[in-house]
């Protein structure tokens, strides 16, 4: 080799060190095709059927049941406007007195409202949860989309690592339930991007009760060096069998990200035992447990995009007062968590933005079922079902309030493109065929 | 009786005669048959994904060598369903199996003492065939090579496995 070769093969090596560790899955040598706007997003799917009557527009039980001068607001966090003053049922239950009657006292010094942007009155892509739910995590309103499969159209999850090289352990869905194909949120089955993009996924509520101790709490603690020669064996028996990008069954991590959700999982254990486990003050409901498994993997993993999806407002088909208790306590827990990120997670604490927004609304009119209060209870399938809110806070979101009841502003479809915003690889997932072609960015609607 | 018709009757009866001589024969026994085989399945056939509660109660069955009682494969099941990477959550049911007494798994002095007997084992204990040259040389090396590697690890990696998930 003369000293020229020479010269032209070790430019090439370094150029090529330098570049190659920067090349995307996407393909791309750059992710950002605009500039960041936070470091980290969680994203709340305030999920199981919310009206706006008793929630954005404060008006509790005025416009539901009839009981004139009972408006006001019962989710503080959210929202401004103090409690309403007369039969108050969606508090803590006093020693004596009313059940539900103490209201929780407001976790934030300012509402979401009152820091952040609101948007009044946005577009649900269907009355129902699951495809409520689609819109909110792929960006489409999946009118298609069946049950017990996984989303058709990529996720947010699948974006933010094909395009803006996300590791699995910096994308999590905490899903609240096995059922109703929830579970299948962190990734879709698109052929585009799919298993191989998806995000990490706990039903933290299940894989943390008693059944999760059981057949879990037990395994052996083990580091990555001790697995090492374990996933060596198991890389050479893969290989050997060579199974299909196509087919495979589960989202992929490295092995030292395996390592450390299973480090993760079994110091929840011993969070429990000993009485660690961070929660909201009121934890008396499905939600809030799982708000609290979702701060744990926040305070754990400081992972840079986290979903997590509430339900208990859901039982608002049969039985109003407990719906309007669910309400409170999930705007409770979402204040809670968004204070316990700035104020006990130092490394998210002023870099995070926090959206929240209901996958659909509620009917109009109630049925005829009556709880113990002789109020109705409310199904979701008018028009009614497809008036929503959203909400945004956190770094660098304006002060506003966008749209209201005779003015809608914001489709549930823009959740993905914001997101996809904010992390600064817009232009790649709009380019997406797969995004709601009537979708934007929340901030080109502000 | 003419002369004729005495030589008829004498050539019938020697045709007679010869016909029951030549023509029954004792008949020989014949037995029809295989060899004794035992039939192994081929990786390049493993198409059918199983089951959660297939692969569940097929692991359970081959470590424990008993049967998984219906609520234990309920809760598995869901268990390994609430944890988006699955890979993971074997792992740990199975570290979980490991801490427990009554696995039914060859001591770590077995596998050292014949490693090519273990590695023939293990391929048709969790794979139902035989390693190719290739597969017994790989682990042979290896286990050789690494004293740290114990039958718990060997039997992980075949029981997390993609062809373990397969048949």
């Amino acid at each position: 080799m003369n000293r020229k070769d020479f010269f032209k093969k070790a430019g090439a090596t370094a150029a090529g060190g330098v570049i190659l560790p920067y090349i995307l899955p996407s393909g791309r040598l750059f992710a950002r095709t605009n500039s960041a706007k936070a470091e980290y997003v969680i994203n709340v799917m305030f999920a199981g059927g919310v009206r706006q009557q008793e929630s954005v527009m404060g008006r509790y039980l005025d416009d539901s049941q009839g009981v004139s001068g009972a408006a006001g607001n019962i989710m503080p966090n959210l929202f401004k406007g103090g409690f309403p003053s007369k039969k108050i049922v969606f508090g803590t239950d006093p020693a004596a007195g009313t059940r539900g009657s103490e209201p929780i006292p407001r976790i934030l010094s300012s509402s979401f409202e009152e820091t952040g942007t609101v948007f009044k009155e946005m577009q649900a892509a269907s009355a129902g949860h699951f495809v409520g739910l689609n819109s909110l995590i792929t960006g489409n309103p999946g009118y298609s989309q069946g049950l017990k499969v996984r989303p058709k159209y990529p996720t947010i999850f699948e974006y933010l690592r094909k395009h803006a090289g996300f590791k699995a352990t910096d994308c999590w869905f905490i899903c609240n339930t096995l059922g109703n194909s929830y579970p299948l949120l962190n990734s879709s089955n698109n052929p585009d991007y799919g298993l191989q993009y998806g995000g990490n996924m706990l039903v933290a509520p299940y894989t943390f009760s008693g059944v999760g101790r059981e057949i879990l709490a037990n395994a052996k603690p083990y580091s990555t060096a001790e697995l090492s020669p374990m996933y060596f064996m198991k890389n050479f028996l893969d290989e050997s069998f060579g199974l299909p990008a196509d087919k495979m069954s589960s989202i992929k991590n490295t092995e030292e990200e395996r390592t450390q959700i299973k480090e993760f999982i079994r110091s929840i254990f011993q969070r429990q035992t000993s009485g660690q486990i961070v929660a909201p003050p009121v934890t008396d409901n499905g939600d809030a447990v799982n708000v609290s498994y979702a701060a744990e993997v926040l305070r754990y993993f400081k992972p840079k995009f986290l979903t997590l999806n509430l339900g208990a407002v859901d039982g608002c088909h049969s039985n109003f007062t407990g719906y309007l208790r669910s309400l409170h306590r999930a705007d409770h827990a979402i204040g809670w968590l968004w204070n316990y990120i700035q104020n006990s997670i130092p490394e998210m604490s002023g870099k995070t933005i926090m959206i929240v927004a209901p996958e659909c609304g509620r009917n109009l009119v109630p049925n005829p079922i009556l709880d113990e209060n002789d109020w109705y209870a409310f199904d979701h399938s008018d028009a009614n079902a497809m008036r929503v809110w959203g909400t945004m806070v956190g770094k660098n979101v304006p002060n506003l309030s966008i749209g209201s009841e005779s003015n809608k502003v914001g489709r549930l479809t823009d959740i993905v493109p914001t997101i996809a915003d904010i992390f600064g690889i817009y232009d790649d997932v709009m380019a997406s065929p797969y995004i709601d072609p009537m979708a934007k960015s929340l901030y080109q609607r502000m | 009786m003419n002369m004729r018709n005495l030589y008829v009757n004498n050539t019938l009866i020697a045709l007679l005669l010869f016909t029951i001589f030549v023509g029954c024969k004792k008949e020989k026994q014949v037995v029809f048959g295989v060899n004794k085989q035992v039939l192994y399945e081929d990786k390049a056939k493993k198409t059918k994904r199983k089951s959660d509660a297939e692969y569940i109660s097929i692991l359970y069955t081959n470590l424990y060598q008993t049967p998984i009682s219906p609520s234990q494969l309920y809760k598995t099941q869901n268990i390994l369903f609430s944890i988006g990477d699955r890979n993971v959550a074997t792992e740990l049911v199975l570290s979980n199996y490991f801490n427990t007494t009554g696995l039914k798994i060859p001591p770590n002095t077995v596998m050292r003492s014949n490693v090519d007997s273990f590695i023939e084992s293990s391929y048709k204990r969790f794979f139902l065939r035989y390693p190719s040259e290739g597969e017994k040389t790989f682990f042979r090396n290896y286990i050789n090579n690494n004293p740290s590697i114990t039958v718990e690890l060997v039997y992980t990696s075949f029981s997390t496995a993609d062809e373990y998930q397969y048949y």
